[in-house]
């Protein structure tokens, strides 16, 4: 299938900016280096990004040099960022453009608006009053807001890429830092690491929701770990997007052989549900209603919603025959084995069958399969003249691009193509709105699970959605390249706004992002965040399970002779997606944290109980599409004055930070400093170290030994460290 | 890029602004004391409390409250007397069959959507989902129109609900429903960690406040100020002695009650609410799921189904042995039935069209059903009740005025059991109406 640059002609006034590279190329030109060299070649495009990026030149002579960008002059540099359509700054600042163009437009039309407005017939003396107050409130949302400090934007950015605050090392290194482009520096460094993976797997967790068991229902006989790995994995590697999407809607067989099928498996059984999911996630749009009757709103017809069942409709999640590896039967196997262990008295007295083995093996028939017979059907009380009742229905698209099945393996390879083409004109903007959102708190469309079908008008910020749109699609869908652009951009590193921006402001149209949106962190960034507290390094521990379990359902269960063996083996099942270390060293209850498993969120039950720290401030239940949530509660708020975590895992004499800043070098003073950095990513002020100083005064006990003034000053720093995880400062992203 | 002159105008205007805004921002809906109905000559405004059961994922009408034994969709389900003639609950509701001269059954429900979000939160909130706005549930507009119950304990209560709970919607987070997860649990954290005394913690709030003021000075969001209050709220609740009310542990015969309750979340679930209503709360939503039953329903239902009976049976004795069944409307609720056809896989799939809801106490008349669904459970015979009725009824039994315009911040008018408008006048018109034969 061909992926054309540009789709529509709406993009192409945008994409103009970037489709001049290829007129840039081919030229010889003079290139001067930034301390003065100079050098003829031709320019033939940039590898890296950032700032990593390098130019390539192609000499006279036919051979090829990379030089850094950043070693160009300010004229070249300017030559190659204006051509280049993947140089992060040069997007980055056509971003910027597009916001303060937009909000200098709005500003001018709200001040004229204004200027009119005591003259204006149609409105009563109260309306103008009301009208007015709203004018001003939007023109106050009309100015960019200043740029924001280094403090500021570490904590963010580490809080957005990596999912947590910067430990105290990281914080000095980047405070202290020189360099004039440190910013783009931590932002490569950021994406390129392990945490970015994680903190983007907990948002796709959430919109997926990826739960052990896989499953809806059922009782978590299936391992959710290769459908773990694969999202991890996906965007460590930086898999495109599109492919990644593709791969989830054809993923064929059992999990542990393609891991990519957990996302049909999350629905196993509800074909229909799956498709309103599917479009909800990939393409943000809400058709749930339209498997019942006619969309009431846009223009989708029962019949539609069938059609695009249909393409699913010889797709099963169950395959028959039961096979396991090698083609046996999985229930002789389970009888066989039952047998030894029952002569071996390991079965209860009445139990004649291990239900756990029946269960585990049992799974090989949970596959996505395809049967080739479409099994989608009109529903009995069809009322449309468009259709009988119980009519079988034919796989066909209702917007798009039309398909032809022909060219396809099944009709679900053809439904994936349609689904993530660049040609579908939901898919792309869908994904550049979420992750928009991801940087700035609030999407340009909202609600992102349902973007009108006509935008035009609509938007706020028609020209930037359509600019980000043709970009991802110059990018190759890279979900990394995307989020470098915008946190490049000067709107990401502006300081947060400090009012709400108001819902009704966001639907009018009226809201042009002159900074981020202050958010509290989401459940998982908060739970991560404390975990960065209690270790010098947050990422040491690990999930891994995905091959051990495909290793252990390839296991040819025959060489079990023993109830010995089949005990191992039982163990063997259980153990799949244990936590580990770098070195692949087990992880036990030695390494927990004051008894707490204080590893990051995404390493750990998906979801956790509902009584557990992290669902109370919101982790999704991975129920529904999007179900996190960040709202306060009284019980948060209790978890935080009174719980274990900040009362004795953070706190404790032996916990790490306190042993750190009490055991380390420096004055009081400096030890206030450490806490804060460590804790808030900023310094004290002169008001807040007196406060901290006072609490951390051990009282002069002549009498009292050394240990004990230690315990006193550890107990004070204590007091400091939960007053301020206690903050809203601590809660909230900048 | 703007000149420094033209910079500091517009950060002195943001500033100005800004005030102006908050003010205009930080309007809230002011809550009215008192019932202003004279709702009582029409049998309503009786029920001083509500316990709202909701059981999350789609209940079963076939199985429970709308039994059709012997039909080729009823399934292996029986049916069993309940007294009145010509009228059976299923095998699964024996207790409240015994009790039936109590209980007031729904059986003509009826909405539009079949998934669970969008069902959940029309039945809570009698509007459908918006993008623009959050509807509030029933607990906070009861709270909005006839003020605070109680001094101290909060107005409404969540028992094991999701974090999908319209809550309190567009009346602000202050108004917010209290969550308790497990309610064995209790309000978690409630008391001060082992080790930490009164005057460690004073020393470290004090902290707290002192390292919070210039951001909380900075940042006047909506979000910043309800996590203060939330502080506020909740260094009150510790000071008080109604957390006691929230302990389940502290109850009477707390054995002997399990057993009567069922040792399960709905039981559990019961006996806490109970708890709570006697100790002054108006409120308590007890959430309760495992109803979603694509898969194998009738071994889920001896569990589900027998788990609803006892808890609803318990409750109901208990509330008239205490004196308090006639000022305490029992409700049960979900967001829509489940298909008559049985699939393959032996469960029965989601079916907004028709399902079966159920009131008792706080002055309904018990002893009936309302409504009638077609021979073999598929749609609606004879009066449907929509969601926007069915809160209505729960509203009329409180006392709350139906028609009773309230403005979210946003200047969109609302009523409690929703509205519509009239083609010709656009005047709002009340939409919800309440089964007025359960009030005579």
């Amino acid at each position: 299938m061909k992926r054309k640059l540009l789709t529509n002609c709406s993009m192409a006034v945008v994409g103009l900016a970037l489709f001049v590279v290829s007129s840039a190329q081919a030229e010889m030109r003079e290139w001067t280096s930034s301390d003065g060299r100079k050098l003829e070649a031709e320019f033939a495009g940039t590898s890296g990004a950032g700032a990593t990026a390098q130019v390539k030149l192609k000499m006279a002579n036919g051979s090829f040099i990379n030089y850094p960008v950043s070693n160009l002059s300010e004229a070249d540099r300017i030559f190659v960022k204006g051509n280049l359509p993947t140089d992060p700054a040069a997007l980055a600042a056509e971003v910027d453009k597009l916001v303060l163009g937009k909000m200098k437009d709005a500003y001018y039309g709200l001040r004229d608006e204004k200027a009119a407005l005591p003259g204006n017939e149609d409105l009563s003396k109260a309306d103008k009053i009301k009208r007015l107050k709203e004018i001003e409130l939007e023109m106050l949302m009309c100015v960019p807001n200043e740029m924001s400090t280094d403090s500021q934007f570490l904590r963010r950015i580490y809080l957005d890429v990596a999912g947590r605050i910067p430990t105290f090392a990281e914080t000095e290194q980047f405070l202290n830092g020189r360099d004039a482009n440190k910013r783009a520096k931590l932002i490569d460094e950021l994406l390129n690491n392990d945490a970015f993976a994680m903190r983007m797997y907990n948002y796709f967790s959430d919109l997926l929701r990826v739960r052990e068991g896989v499953f809806m229902m059922g009782n978590g006989d299936i391992k959710a770990d290769p459908y773990i790995e694969y999202i991890k994995n996906s965007i460590k590697e930086d898999k495109p997007y599109d492919t990644m999407v593709k791969e989830m809607l054809t993923a064929q067989g059992k999990i542990w052989d393609a891991p990519a099928g957990g996302y049909l498996l999350s629905d196993s059984g509800m074909r229909l549900c799956n498709l309103s999911n599917t479009f909800t996630i990939f393409m943000g749009t809400e058709i749930t209603c339209a498997q019942c009757h006619d969309h009431p709103f846009e223009e989708v017809y029962q019949k539609d919603f069938f059609k695009m069942a249909a393409f699913m409709g010889g797709t099963e999640t169950r395959a028959r025959g039961n096979m396991m590896m090698g083609g046996t039967d999985y229930r002789a196997e389970v009888t066989r084995m039952s047998k030894i262990l029952k002569d071996a008295g390991k079965l209860r007295e009445r139990e004649n069958e291990d239900r756990n083995l029946r269960q585990w093996l049992g799974t090989n028939s949970v596959q996505v399969t395809d049967t080739g017979d479409n099994k989608v059907r009109l529903p009995h009380d069809y009322k449309y003249d468009d259709g009988e009742p119980e009519q079988k229905v034919e796989p066909g698209t209702y917007f798009g691009e039309i398909v032809d099945l022909e060219e396809y393996e099944t009709p679900r390879h053809a439904f994936a193509d349609w689904v993530a083409s660049p040609e579908n004109p939901r898919f792309t903007i869908n994904i550049v709105n979420r992750l928009w959102k991801i940087g700035f708190g609030l999407a340009q469309i909202e609600p992102v699970y349902n973007i009108p079908g006509h935008l035009d008008g609509q938007a706020q910020n028609y020209e930037l959605l359509t600019f980000l749109e043709t970009m991802m699609k110059d990018l190759n869908y890279s979900i990394k390249d995307f989020m470098r652009v915008v946190y490049n951009s000067n709107t990401y590193q502006r300081e947060s706004e400090t009012l709400t921006p108001s819902l009704t402001q966001v639907d009018k149209g009226t809201y042009h992002f002159p900074g981020p949106v202050l958010r509290r962190m989401t459940a998982e960034q908060l739970w991560d965040s404390l975990v960065t507290l209690t270790t010098p390094d947050p990422e040491a521990i690990v999930r891994r399970g995905a091959d051990e379990y495909r290793e252990v359902m390839h296991y040819d269960t025959a060489q079990l002779k023993s109830a010995d063996d089949i005990e191992k083996y039982k163990q063997r099942w259980r153990s799949v997606g244990n936590l580990v270390k770098y070195d692949g060293t087990p992880v036990g209850r030695d390494d927990y944290v004051g008894g707490e498993m204080m590893f990051r969120a995404s390493e750990l039950r998906q979801p956790q109980s509902a009584s557990h720290f992290l669902r109370m401030f919101g982790q999704s239940d991975k129920q529904l599409i999007e179900n996190s949530f960040t709202t306060g509660s009284s019980p948060q708020v209790m978890a935080l004055l009174n719980g274990k975590i900040t009362n004795a895992v953070l706190t404790n004499p032996e916990a790490y930070l306190i042993s750190e800043i009490a055991n380390g070098e420096g004055s009081k003073r400096d030890k206030v400093d450490k806490i804060f950095l460590s804790v808030l990513g900023r310094y004290p002020s002169p008001d807040e170290k007196t406060a901290a100083q006072s609490g951390m005064r051990a009282k002069r006990d002549r009498d009292a030994s050394d240990a004990e003034k230690m315990n006193q000053e550890a107990a004070a720093i204590g007091d400091v460290i939960w007053a301020l995880v206690n903050t809203r400062e601590f809660m909230f992203i900048q | 890029m703007k000149d420094q002159l033209n910079k500091l105008d517009e950060l002195s205007r943001r500033q100005f602004v800004a005030n102006t805004a908050k003010a205009a921002l930080g309007v809230s809906v002011v809550p009215l004391a008192g019932g202003q109905m004279g709702l009582a000559a029409e049998g309503g405004g009786k029920a001083e409390h509500c316990i709202f059961f909701y059981m999350a994922g789609g209940m079963t009408h076939m199985d429970t409250f709308d039994p059709k034994p012997g039909t080729e969709t009823g399934g292996k389900t029986k049916g069993i007397s309940t007294g009145v003639a010509g009228v059976e609950l299923s095998e699964f509701m024996p207790g409240l069959a015994e009790r039936f001269k109590d209980i007031a059954v729904v059986r003509s429900m009826t909405q539009k959507t079949g998934d669970h979000r969008g069902g959940s939160y029309w039945m809570h909130t009698s509007y459908q989902p918006r993008a623009t706005i959050i509807h509030p549930t029933m607990g906070p507009w009861a709270q909005t129109m006839l003020g605070k119950m109680h001094p101290t304990l909060p107005d409404s209560v969540v028992i094991g609900g999701g974090g999908n709970h319209p809550g309190s919607g567009f009346f602000g987070p202050a108004l917010s429903p209290l969550p308790i997860g497990d309610p064995d649990k209790g309000v978690q954290n409630a008391e001060l960690y082992k080790g930490v005394d009164e005057d460690k913690f004073g020393k470290r709030l004090e902290l707290m406040n002192t390292f919070d003021s210039s951001f909380q000075k900075k940042f006047k969001t909506d979000e910043v100020k309800a996590y203060t209050q939330f502080y506020e709220e909740t260094l009150k609740l510790m000071d008080s002695e109604d957390l006691d009310t929230f302990r389940l542990d502290k109850e009477e015969n707390y054995d002997e009650k399990v057993a009567r309750y069922g040792n399960s979340r709905v039981g559990k679930g019961a006996l806490l609410a109970r708890r709570l209503v006697s100790s002054g709360v108006r409120f308590v939503e007890v959430s309760s799921g495992g109803w979603d039953m694509h898969n194998d329903l009738w071994t889920a239902m001896e569990n589900t189904g027998k788990g609803l009976d006892k808890a609803l049976s318990a409750l109901i004795d208990d509330l008239k042995a205490e004196g308090l069944f006639e000022k305490t409307l029992i409700v049960l609720g979900t967001e829509f039935g489940r298909t008559p056809k049985i699939n393959v896989n032996g469960g029965r799939d989601h079916h907004p069209r028709v399902f079966s809801t159920m009131f008792a106490g706080g002055g309904i008349t018990g002893g009936q059903v309302y409504g009638k669904s077609d021979k073999l459970g598929i749609a609606v015979e004879e009066n449907p009740v929509v969601p926007q009725d069915f809160n209505a009824t729960i509203a009329h039994a409180m006392g709350i005025d139906l028609s009773k315009v309230i403005y979210a911040p946003s200047g969109r008018p609302f009523l409690v059991a929703g509205h519509t408008r009239n083609a010709d006048s656009d005047e709002i018109v009340p939409e919800g109406k309440p089964i007025m034969p359960f009030f005579s």
